[in-house]
């Protein structure tokens, strides 16, 4: 299947700011990408760029075969061919419902309007508001009619900017997934902007990850957790806690040094990982070895499930500092004993079914695994 | 809570009343105060005389419009001693409201000539003008009557000030005291298709429409002459007309008054009294038909030698309480024939 | 409000003999041109402002800083100046005809055609340059506030940017924009100089007919009621035709794109911004100037300055006095509970539809027997009278303009009032925090910014206002307004052209103050978006 949206090199300036810079992104037709990022990222401007509501000042954006959108060839938001919807939904307040979903096909015959209109009411279960005005309805309702608006002229892209911010938590899932088995049975592609990674694995077919106006990372949702790119990713995504560590290059082996114990490198496990190799500010495994950067603090992703406590008798290597309770049982907070040295931590997020009290001093062991670290600079 | 906050402006406004009108109020011996319709550019001249002579300071308040309601509500308490009106109707509304009181003063009555003054004394007349017809130079020199407006041959011809104005009203009136009342409706409809523009504008501006070719005839009051030709830049419209004096060959030109009146409730009635004893005497009766080109109502008081060169003229000598007599039912007929419409 | 029952009970016993004889002869030709007159302000201002606001706020046109407040200038202007200016420049007489006769060697009037300044159309066009800075302003104050997304997404749905303007950002706006052409048929019906200079004949006409020319104050009271009620007939309509409709946004996006004109509609729309303002405010601001160099000296202006202090000190007292009653009335609807908390601040705002002299006449009627009882209570309680404090002093203008501007502080300190959002009138007193406390330390300081634009919009319009003062004032008493009105009736201006601009410079200075006090907002709210 053909990509149906590209963006190749797209740079966006906003008061001589640079808001986006090289973005590079493709979708293909049916799928569902997630994109994610802190805000302030350019992720909503990547979304208003997509829409025609910002100028790129350099890149190409291309939308299926008609749409192609440079610097020098402006292309109007009426013209495109995509729907969207808002993240206050922005519906008419002046109008009916039924006047909202009409809103973009009003040129097209009454009959054609009611073919339209009328399976999108059914699916979306609207069809006993159509008279109504948008400030009657609760948030949910506004929501599908935000989608059935956007949906009535057949758009080729559909563009959601934050769309379950402001729904309750509770409703949230049903909501999402209901909408997403809409967008599947239409065969939709879709992006959809959010500041919560939850919303992208109940939602998504794809994800991407931006950061300071770049798009770090594109994947499958389950491949980007498992090999995070970077440490942004990794830690936007809170995939685990970080551990500072030091390398060790000895003789034989090589370890990592942390203040819960030491990590014996058996193999040079990092060099088959195709993510260390990729990107920069993963550590080249040779370098280490090479001694260069020895001593250096760098991060190692400890992701819970890979904690494991020791037998209480065993001599302590962290203490507890917070409790909560949550479905997978007590969560804990857990810092280093030793307090004094560049290994120290205080974060690490921990899961067990134990109950431990604050100010416990307990042991733990990483189980093996393969290790991801980052040279970050300030986790 | 509420009530404080309600009260509070009450309380404010209250302090802020007694503040201003204790600042403001008029009650000592030496003052005379007079509302006056006319602008206190045409009498003060005549009041700082006044008070140069006697002491007596003199407060004015002028206002177009609404005097004699303000004077009717204020009643008893009223501060006005004097009213100096333009139009011989508002002296007699005030006399019919029982606004006015008697004033018996021997200098005044010999001053003023029995036809200028109410025959009960409340009202006396100051200066009297005349309605005449200009006409274009260009025209030649013509004689004209009110009735010839009507003529067909002006028609588009003709300019002149709102119908409605009081002078034009009075005329009016003098027109039903002679002609009846059908005869003067079919004289304003045809006067008023006979106009040349909608009636708009002062006196002056007929002249100056004249001067402009717009029209080749306008009404307009004596004193206005006068005044153009002083001035600078309206010396030029009144050298392109020449006044007429209407009606010489019958009953007269038509002729309204500037007047004033004692208050009923005078609060300084002496003052006052001395205020009109000085507008009617020589001096004050020279002042305005010099400065401002009125016919003074003194028989032994000369007209200005401007005015005296537009030659003598034989007035209307219908009592000017007629003219008031018919004004109701002069506005009635201007609106019948929708004169400014 | 107790003038304007007082008007309507004086009308009750009007006389029906009269209304016969205006109904059978100028009646119908009168009310035809109040209509009409009414019609034509309020639908010149409207296309005069709305597209003035739409062309500032959604394109690029040349100029648009200056012309954001240029364009409010022509509210400083007291449209009986103007119309006088106009009439002048574009009569017969006037220099452009003489000009244009003299150029073509035309001789009469049968040589040439050239427009009636003096007509209906003629009155609609100067009161509508004058008035319509309150559609501008109010209309560009909504666009500015309307959810951006709104017309985004009225985009990504096939409309093109000028569609989107005339489905979403107009209807949205349409609230604000009904309240300003309310106001501006308010001052278009209660005109009456302005009219009479252009020998136009309205209502208004017909009211001081009946009242100085017939004597008959119950009838024209009646038909200043007649009048009144068909503003608020027009008003009502008007809020019905929009009921049901309510407009929410949760996080109103303020971020605009501007529509960028080609050449041609840069040339059109920078023409139209440009001609209202300098028909509004340029070209009749220049001819008072050149008058005052060519007949005023200082002396003059020194002469002028305890008419001018005059002037600011009933305005002062006027718009502190207003904008306070409006702030009560504003905060008691908010606060009470009672089915009828909204009727005073109602009642209150008809005062300005009726004409000055007419109001000045019912207050006339309103404290002439209160200061009788005032007087006689003196007698009894044998006291030296003190005369009539009330309906003979500056009480009593000022009280009048309080009647007459109720409507505008109202209106503003309203919307202010309703910015704040309805959790903080609750917040405090879970605080512990009386209604004083509530009031004094939440709800004033957040509604100062309204409060000061309440006042000013007062102040200026109290600074132009003449009927009013003419009839209340007391002796020896001139404002700005009422010695330049002398000098108009008497088609002397030249000698007031001093004054005039006094008038004009101070109504400036509070439009400039808006305008600074709205930049500053918007920078604020484009800091807060990026």
């Amino acid at each position: 299947m053909s990509d149906l949206l590209e963006i190749h090199q797209l740079s966006v300036k906003l008061q001589n700011k640079v808001i986006l810079s090289d973005v590079e992104l493709s979708l293909q037709a049916g799928d569902i990408l997630g994109l994610v990022g802190p805000s302030g990222c350019g992720k909503t401007t990547l979304l208003n760029v997509i829409a025609g509501f910002i100028e790129p000042c350099s890149g190409q954006l291309t939308i299926g075969k008609e749409i192609k959108v440079s610097a020098d060839n402006m292309i109007a938001p009426e013209h495109r061919n995509i729907g969207m919807i808002f993240q206050g939904y922005a519906l008419f307040p002046h109008l009916t419902v039924e006047a909202n979903i009409r809103f973009g096909i009003d040129k097209l015959s009454k009959q054609e309007q009611a073919k339209r209109i009328d399976p999108l009411l059914d699916l979306l279960k609207l069809g006993e508001l159509t008279q109504r005005y948008p400030h009657e309805l609760s948030g949910g309702q506004q929501q599908r009619v935000a989608i059935a608006r956007a949906l009535a002229p057949q758009p080729k892209l559909l563009l959601l900017d934050e769309p379950f911010s402001n729904i309750d938590a509770r409703l949230r899932n049903e909501l999402m997934i209901e909408i997403r088995q809409l967008l599947k049975h239409l065969n939709m592609t879709a992006i959809f902007v959010t500041h919560n990674k939850d919303e992208v694995f109940t939602f998504a077919d794809k994800i991407a990850v931006m950061h300071q106006g770049n798009i770090l990372q594109t994947g499958l949702p389950s491949a980007v957790c498992k090999q995070p790119g970077s440490w942004q990713v990794a830690d936007f995504l809170q995939l685990g806690s970080w551990l500072p560590v030091v390398v060790q290059v000895l003789e034989q082996s090589n370890s990592l040094i942390s203040a819960i114990g030491d990590f014996v490198l058996e193999k040079t496990p990092l060099k088959n990982d195709p993510i260390a190799e990729v990107h920069s500010d993963s550590i080249e495994i040779e370098e280490f070895i090479a001694g260069s950067n020895q001593n250096e603090s760098l991060q190692l992703l400890i992701k819970p499930q890979f904690i494991e406590l020791c037998k209480s008798d065993a001599p302590a290597n962290v203490q507890v500092e917070h409790i909560s309770i949550t479905e997978q049982g007590y969560h804990y907070l857990l810092s280093s004993l030793s307090r004094d040295n560049c290994l120290k931590f205080d974060q690490l997020s921990f899961y067990t079914d134990v109950l431990l009290t604050i100010g416990q001093q307990i042991k733990i062991a990483i189980k093996s695994h393969d290790f991801v670290v980052f040279s970050n600079i300030n986790p | 809570m509420l009530k404080k906050l309600i009260f509070t402006p009450i309380l404010f406004t209250m302090v802020l009343v007694t503040a201003l009108s204790t600042s403001l109020m008029v009650n000592a011996n030496d003052e005379v105060n007079v509302y006056s319709y006319r602008q206190p550019f045409l009498v003060k001249p005549l009041f700082e005389k006044f008070t140069e002579q006697s002491g007596i300071k003199v407060n004015v308040v002028f206002a177009k419009k609404g005097m004699a309601e303000r004077l009717a509500r204020e009643g008893k308490h009223s501060p006005a001693d004097i009213l100096l009106t333009t139009d011989i109707s508002r002296l007699i509304e005030l006399q019919d409201k029982k606004l006015l009181q008697v004033v018996d003063s021997t200098n005044i009555f010999t001053a003023i000539p029995r036809q200028y003054r109410a025959e009960d004394n409340t009202w006396f007349a100051l200066t009297t003008r005349v309605r005449n017809i200009y006409s274009a130079k260009r025209l030649g020199k013509i004689e004209l009557n009110y009735e010839d407006l009507a003529d067909e041959k002006y028609k588009g011809r003709i300019c002149t000030r709102s119908g409605k104005h009081p002078y034009n009203v009075a005329l009016v009136a003098s027109m039903i005291a002679e002609h009846g009342e059908a005869k003067t409706l079919t004289w304003l409809e045809k006067v008023q298709s006979n106009l040349a523009r909608k009636p708009q504008g002062s006196d002056r501006a007929q002249v100056q429409a004249i001067h402009q070719k717009l029209c080749d005839i306008s009404l307009g009051n004596s004193y206005y002459f006068g005044k153009m030709l002083k001035d600078v830049n309206q010396k030029q419209w009144a050298d392109g007309v020449y006044i007429n004096f209407p009606n010489q060959a019958n009953r007269g030109a038509h002729v309204n008054i500037s007047g004033m009146a004692m208050a009923k409730y005078a609060p300084n009635a002496k003052n006052a009294k001395a205020l009109m004893e000085f507008l009617v005497s020589k001096p004050a009766q020279s002042m305005y038909a010099e400065t401002n080109m009125e016919y003074p109502v003194r028989v032994d008081v000369k007209p200005s030698a401007l005015v005296a060169s537009w030659g003598a003229f034989n007035a209307d000598v219908l009592p000017l309480e007629t003219i008031a007599e018919h004004r109701k039912l002069a506005l009635k007929l201007l609106d019948k024939s929708k004169f400014d419409l | 409000m107790a003038p304007v029952l007082v008007m309507l009970f004086g009308g009750i016993s009007a006389s029906t003999e009269l209304f016969t004889h205006l109904w059978q002869t100028v009646l119908p030709d009168y009310i035809a041109n109040t209509l009409l007159l009414g019609v034509l302000v309020v639908l010149l201002s409207l296309i005069f402002g709305v597209t003035a606001a739409a062309i500032i706020f959604h394109t690029n046109v040349i100029g648009k800083n200056s012309l954001r407040w240029l364009l409010m200038l022509p509210l400083a202007m007291p449209a009986y100046l103007v119309a006088y200016l106009y009439t002048d420049l574009f009569d017969y007489a006037g220099p452009i005809q003489r000009a244009l006769r003299e150029w073509f060697s035309w001789q009469s009037p049968a040589d040439y055609w050239f427009f009636d300044i003096r007509t209906l159309p003629g009155a609609a066009l100067i009161l509508s340059l004058v008035l319509f800075p309150y559609v501008y302003m109010l209309a560009r104050t909504a666009f500015e506030q309307q959810d951006q997304t709104l017309l985004k997404a009225s985009r990504t749905l096939g409309l093109s940017a000028q569609q989107s303007f005339f489905k979403i950002a107009l209807p949205l706006a349409r609230p604000a924009i009904a309240v300003a052409a309310s106001l501006v048929l308010m001052e278009t019906l209660a005109d009456f100089a302005t009219v009479q200079y252009f020998s136009v004949n309205t209502l208004t006409t017909a009211i001081y007919d009946t009242w100085l020319g017939y004597g008959d104050l119950a009838a024209a009271n009646a038909l200043a009621s007649v009048l009144m009620l068909f503003i608020l007939f027009a008003v009502i309509a008007e809020q019905k035709a929009r009921a049901g409709q309510r407009h929410q946004s949760h996080s109103p996006d303020k971020n605009h794109e501007v529509a960028l004109l080609n050449t041609v509609q840069q040339v059109f729309a920078c023409g139209f911004c440009w001609l209202l303002a300098i028909g509004g405010f340029i070209l009749p601001f220049s001819l008072l100037i050149i008058m005052a160099l060519e007949y005023s000296d200082v002396e003059q202006l020194i002469a002028l300055l305890p008419t001018g202090k005059n002037s600011l000190e009933v305005a002062f007292y006027a718009a502190t006095i207003t904008s306070f009653i409006a702030l009560v009335l504003g905060l008691y609807r908010r606060m009470c509970r009672d089915r009828w908390r909204t009727l005073p601040q109602q009642i209150s705002g008809f005062g300005y539809a009726i004409p000055g002299t007419v109001l000045a006449m019912a207050m006339l009627a309103t404290f002439g027997p209160l200061d009788h009882w005032i007087n006689n209570l003196a007698e009894i309680a044998g006291m030296q009278e003190p005369g009539l404090i009330l309906s003979g002093s500056i009480f009593g203008i000022i009280f009048a303009f309080v009647v007459r501007f109720a409507a505008i502080a109202n209106g503003t300190i309203e919307s202010g009032i309703n910015q704040i959002p309805h959790s903080v009138d609750f917040a405090p007193p879970s605080l512990g925090a009386g209604l004083a406390k509530t009031l004094h330390k939440v709800h004033i300081p957040l509604l100062k910014p309204s409060i000061l634009v309440a006042w000013l919009l007062v102040f200026v319009e109290a600074m132009k206002e003449l009927p009013a003062v003419l009839l209340l004032r007391p002796f020896n008493f001139e404002t700005l307004s009422t010695q330049i009105y002398q000098l108009i009736s008497d088609e002397m201006l030249e000698q007031g052209a001093l004054g005039a601009i006094l008038i004009v410079l101070f109504g400036l200075l509070p439009i400039i103050f808006l305008n600074k006090n709205n930049e500053k907002k918007n920078n604020k709210n484009i800091e807060e978006n990026t």
